[in-house]
């Protein structure tokens, strides 16, 4: 909570003070603000050529993809009412978002111990250990998916070796369905996590956490109420980097996935390469956008401290 | 001064450019297939020995994507001139106006197996969908047709077919279903899908050739519908599987020009060659594919001729490409659909 108010924005608080006080102490306020309105943006011009980059190579084209939702075959909302119109869709949409929070919670519940146990081993072993994680990251994405497959299909080795000692009697179906894509998805996007995540625990002053302790707190409270919270900018953007990741995943649902799990990109592929339907996907990847927009505002109220201030502190 | 230097340094390297890719243009075609075995035997069958003959060099690309050939002939900046496609695209694509129509003074047309010859496309080669097993898995009971894929009692565990909506999966049920081969089209959607109902919990979908064949010689999936060359292969490692050839299904790639390219005169010599009699066998040879070319069946490996669809004629069905060019993507709607529920 205390995170949460020294971070949120000194427009917004100088704003309000000068609201309550009356006009006459906002005329004073004013040149302050403009002041600090400066200095906030005083580095803006540097950010000239990314803005010309994002929006000559980025934005024109998606606009110019997007377009063609409404523009093809016929002008009009045609294509929308054919993806409203058909439970089909709205199930491949829940599917989508269904399978990115699970993956997201998977992979922060798996990150976060990995991203811990980086910061607590001597440094020399961190580092080894961040660059094992770095080096899955590496390896080819089809690679890591088909060994998933070899390790958890019916005659894979997990399931034979459970079968040898006994535990089940038939083969578990962990693969071409839900928890297959949900397994290799969380191990794709757990360097996702922990690499945020490491860098804030790192920053973390182990004074802090000795403090709580002396003050009384047992090793519970210091972890829920201490070292958590310290934690929340790198968890929340990992989650954000993960989820917004997860809905756009192709290759490891396809391969992992039953087609009944089918989420939109694989929809969305099937329309632009089968059938050349690009009317149709571009609708569907206006929905996406839409509302991934959607859900990175209710982060961005949920969360005031923003990632990228919190990684600019550190 | 410093910006007129430039401005000639950015001229003359444009101008270079030009060129050269005029140089180049002059006599080379971009060949594009789907990569792997398949590509590599296109490689050595058609485009070495037409390199040496004719003086033109193919530049080898891939993997073939239709989003990306509809780009490039809408934007006018077209990169491939010869394309693999599947049959039932080739037709869409003409409908759509993406295709160059091809110079049947140059490719000989009358020795073209007519069920793979449009005024747009020519059969790159032919291929069946056959019913493929993993005989450890089954032991004994060899399944015969695709009525086995629906009898879980006699041949217990899953079921591999081809996930996409494409000519294959809708014919078999119908076929199982006791539909007969010459009254398959239109396709009856409603009951393919609900003899699909009965097997839906035993099916696991393959998307390419590389994941049906592990799934079958693991025995992940203990029968299933394959491309015949998957299954060769899979025998010719020694893998435990057998095959039915009853009522295998015929589907075929086709090889298309798109609309502007700039190297059309050689792209169709290219093809002349690619369909020729000796082009068409020598690929089937290295693939185990069927050769469009009526006079190749006489040129094929003595060994390898029975394991191709050729042998085969007499319980053959030819897919209805025409059919699903047209309804595709509808049925796609249909099938999404039933998938999803």
């Amino acid at each position: 909570m205390k995170m949460a108010a020294t971070a949120s924005s000194p427009a917004t608080k100088t704003g309000s003070a000068a609201g309550a006080a009356g006009a006459v102490p906002a005329k004073a306020e004013v040149p302050k603000q403009s002041a600090s309105m400066a200095q906030r943006w005083r580095g803006a011009s540097n950010l000239i050529p990314a803005l010309l980059f994002l929006g000559l190579f980025f934005l024109a084209p998606l606009i110019g993809l997007l377009l063609r939702g409404v523009l093809e075959p016929v002008p009009g909302l045609g294509n929308y009412e054919q993806l409203f119109a058909n439970s089909a869709y709205a199930r491949v949409l829940l599917n989508t978002f269904s399978v990115a929070g699970l993956v997201t919670l998977f992979s922060l519940l798996l990150g976060f111990p990995l991203a811990w146990a980086i910061t607590l081993v001597p440094r020399g072993w961190g580092r080894w250990i961040l660059n094992i994680v770095l080096l899955s990251m590496w390896t080819s994405l089809l690679a890591r998916t088909y060994s998933w497959l070899v390790l958890l299909q019916a005659s894979g080795v997990i399931n034979k070796a459970l079968m040898a000692m006994g535990i089940i009697d038939q083969p578990l179906e962990m693969v071409h369905n839900l928890t297959g894509v949900v397994i290799g998805m969380s191990y794709i996007m757990i360097p996702f996590i922990v690499l945020p995540l490491q860098a804030t625990m790192q920053a973390i002053d182990p004074m802090i956490l000795q403090a709580g302790s002396i003050c009384g707190a047992s090793p519970w409270t210091n972890f829920f109420r201490v070292f958590l919270p310290l934690c929340r900018p790198g968890l929340f953007s990992g989650g954000l980097m993960v989820f917004v990741m997860s809905l756009g995943y192709y290759v490891t649902p396809a391969l992992l996935g039953g087609a009944q799990n089918m989420m939109l990109p694989e929809f969305i592929i099937q329309q632009v390469q089968s059938f050349l339907n690009w009317g149709l996907a571009s609708a569907g990847a206006a929905l996406l956008i839409v509302i991934t927009l959607v859900l990175f505002y209710f982060y961005l109220k949920l969360q005031p401290e923003s990632p990228v201030g919190a990684s600019n502190a550190r | 001064m410093v910006l007129n230097k430039r401005a000639t340094a950015v001229l003359f390297a444009g101008l270079l450019a030009t060129v050269s890719h005029a140089a180049i243009a002059a006599e080379s075609v971009n060949f594009v297939s789907w990569g792997g075995s398949t590509q590599d035997a296109q490689k050595q069958a058609w485009a070495d020995p037409f390199s040496k003959a004719s003086g033109v060099t193919v530049v080898q690309d891939g993997p073939t994507d239709y989003g990306k050939l509809k780009a490039m002939v809408e934007s006018g900046n077209v990169q491939w001139d010869v394309v693999d496609v599947e049959a039932d695209f080739a037709l869409r694509a003409a409908s759509e106006g993406l295709l160059e129509p091809l110079d049947f003074s140059v490719i000989q047309r009358d020795k073209i197996d007519p069920r793979f010859v449009s005024d747009y496309g020519v059969g790159s080669f032919f291929f069946s969908f056959v019913l493929g097993y993993n005989e450890s898995k089954l032991g004994a009971s060899k399944p015969q047709d695709w009525s086995a894929l629906f009898d879980t009692k006699t041949y217990p565990g899953k079921r591999a077919l081809y996930k996409w909506p494409s000519p294959g999966v809708l014919e078999l049920a119908l076929l199982a279903d006791g539909v007969a081969a010459d009254k398959l089209y239109p396709l009856d959607l409603d009951r393919a899908f609900k003899k699909l109902d009965t097997i839906k919990k035993d099916i696991v979908w393959w998307g390419g050739g590389a994941q049906s064949q592990q799934l079958l010689a693991s025995g992940e999936a203990s029968m299933g519908q394959f491309w015949n060359g998957r299954i060769h292969a899979l025998q010719e490692d020694g893998a435990p599987v057998g095959v039915s050839w009853k009522q295998n299904l015929v589907m075929a790639d086709i090889l298309v020009v798109p609309k502007g390219t700039k190297n059309k005169a050689a792209a169709m010599k290219f093809l002349a060659n690619a369909s020729s009699a000796k082009g068409q066998a020598d690929f089937s040879n290295l693939t185990a594919y069927a050769p469009v070319n009526v006079d190749s069946v006489a040129r094929l490996d003595s060994v390898l001729a029975p394991n191709l669809p050729t042998a085969y004629a007499k319980d053959q069905i030819t897919l209805d490409f025409a059919y699903w060019a047209k309804n595709g993507p509808a049925i796609a709607t249909r099938w999404n659909e039933w998938l999803v529920k």
